[in-house]
């Protein structure tokens, strides 16, 4: 398991995105967020601006494990379904597929029935779209070239030193 | 589980800081929060209790920048130190990609230190980790603390296969980076999937591939001719494979400590209390560093002990016929060791319970 690669390539994503958009916008919610399991975010649609969606998909997928984690213990395979209540905004987390975690923010334009419907609805969908791109064979490495090793040593100086940190060196960054 | 996003050319990694209970794992992340450039860093999310103890978890992003038209980015993750969250831990080291180890260096700790590890290990074998392949590294942390144990210490008990390792003062930020940038390297040639080869090793393989082509290692000879001080490499495949069948071979897959060892009063010879006056080495053991002849010595010795107290198969008849006493103290925990847990699966010879059944009938 720990040696498995997740890869997304831009197929997918588009996809993903077109699905999610749908989803958005029939369910009237402020933005969706395709989580997977390890905590690592997919991809996400909507008014996502304001949020740190880095954060977010680390503790959705915590929050989610922690569920299964209580399923388990009362008997249940796993809760499907997680919905938080606030004052204005909700969260209703679904999952979609065996690896990844939906998440829609919605607040009081709409209603906890529609987002559920359509996540349903949706989380069908992307499981498909998940299930076909982890099929697939790709040939594409990477792209990590031999001087691959010089180029993060140089950047994991600059990054954790003690000091103030160091000026980038142009000659290492490839885009 | 490194997630490779070509949409958005991101490589995300999942790095975990495990260890016993206040032995500084949060600290490491403070410290990193604090250093790190701003650019560089995202918020330190801590889920902990009203006094500060770590909860669930505490999650720190970094980016690294972009290589090869790659955004890196790392999350790193602490997990609950106490014995009973065991299953926030577990749940922690999901889709873990490297770990750090963070041991404390106080004498009085060391039991936890080695309970500590042995759950990871059992957590990690719930999750079907290839062991051999997963990323570790080792930080002794409090050096400045009076009383702690000595690094040969920490290293014949926690990490006698060699892993990289640190000592540090998180407090104080010694010893924070350089364990994040080994394991932060270790991780990514992981991902590369680049084989961290070592000269020495390429050297010692090629000396196994000459001597010993079509068949592996089979008697002590042969297990003595390939020990050389080269094992200090990284996860090498061959080498490893050899430690391993020794290891089975001696029937020993465990590795015991007594606890009064660390908690009594005599220290044992070695240990120098009042660390903190000595300036900290941080001398990590990775792939391209020759290894230090003192270490590899002590876990060379400790092996030849071990062979020459005739632990071969039938380690359990010598002892009985008046050898040295087992290791393993009554009550003692005991710790798997890395390169143990991983061949774990390998059953004894068959016919060995008959054979030994029959020997003893025989002497009676």
């Amino acid at each position: 398991m720990g040696q498995e690669y997740q890869v997304i390539y831009e197929e997918e994503i588009g996809e993903i995105e077109r699905i999610l958009n749908r989803l958005v916008k029939n369910s009237h919610a402020k933005c969706a967020l395709l989580v997977d399991k390890d905590g690592h975010l997919i991809t996400r649609l909507g008014f996502t601006q304001s949020l740190d969606t880095t954060a977010l998909a680390a503790l959705l997928a915590g929050s989610f494990a922690s569920t299964k984690e209580i399923a388990r213990l009362v008997g249940e395979p796993e809760f499907s379904v997680l919905f938080h209540q606030g004052k204005k905004d909700h969260i209703h987390v679904c999952l979609a597929g065996e690896r990844s975690i939906l998440a829609v923010i919605f607040d009081d334009r709409t209603t906890l029935g529609l987002v559920r419907l359509y996540a349903k609805e949706i989380s069908e969908e992307l499981a498909t779209v998940l299930a076909s791109a982890t099929k697939k064979k790709r040939d594409k490495g990477t792209q990590m070239d031999s001087d691959f090793s010089a180029s993060l040593e140089s950047k994991l100086d600059d990054i954790f030193s003690e000091g103030e940190p160091k000026p980038t060196k142009p000659s290492n960054l490839n885009g | 589980m490194v997630s490779i996003n070509y949409a958005f050319k991101e490589i995300w990694c999942k790095i975990v800081f495990y260890g016993p209970g206040l032995s500084g794992k949060t600290t490491n992340l403070q410290y990193v929060h604090q250093k790190i450039p701003p650019q560089a860093k995202g918020e330190l999310i801590s889920l902990a209790t009203d006094q500060d103890r770590t909860l669930f978890f505490d999650f720190l992003p970094v980016d690294i920048g972009k290589i090869n038209g790659f955004s890196i980015k790392f999350q790193l993750y602490t997990v609950p130190g106490q014995v009973y969250y065991n299953a926030t831990r577990r749940l922690v080291l999901r889709g873990v990609d490297g770990l750090v180890f963070v041991a404390d260096s106080q004498r009085t700790k060391m039991p936890e230190n080695i309970e500590s590890y042995q759950d990871l290990l059992e957590n990690l074998e719930g999750y079907e980790y290839d062991l051999e392949k997963l990323p570790l590294v080792f930080q002794y942390n409090k050096r400045d603390l009076s009383d702690v144990c000595s690094v040969e210490e920490l290293e014949s008990t926690l990490n006698p296969q060699g892993l990289p390792h640190f000592e540090a003062v998180a407090i104080q930020g010694r010893g924070v980076f350089d364990t994040l940038k080994c394991i932060s390297k270790l991780v990514l040639d992981q991902a590369k999937g680049k084989q961290v080869v070592s000269e020495s090793e390429v050297l010692v393989k090629e000396m196994i591939v000459d001597k010993s082509k079509p068949a592996p290692p089979q008697s002590m000879a042969d297990l003595e001719e390939a020990k050389t001080p080269a094992s200090a490499s990284l996860f090498p495949e061959t080498l490893e494979s050899l430690k391993e069948k020794e290891v089975d071979a001696m029937g020993q897959g465990k590795l015991s400590i007594a606890p009064e060892e660390w908690s009594g009063s005599p220290p044992p010879s070695g240990c120098q209390p009042g660390h903190s006056e000595e300036p900290l080495s941080s001398q990590p053991k990775t792939e391209t560093e020759p290894s230090t002849p003192e270490k590899r010595e002590g876990f060379e010795t400790q092996k030849e002990e071990k062979l020459s107290e005739g632990f071969i198969y039938d380690g359990e008849e010598k002892r009985q016929e008046g050898g040295p006493p087992p290791p393993q103290a009554k009550g003692s925990p005991t710790i798997i060791s890395w390169s143990s847990a991983r061949q774990k699966k390998e059953i004894k010879p068959k016919g060995f319970f008959l054979w030994r059944f029959l020997n003893r009938l025989i002497k009676r």
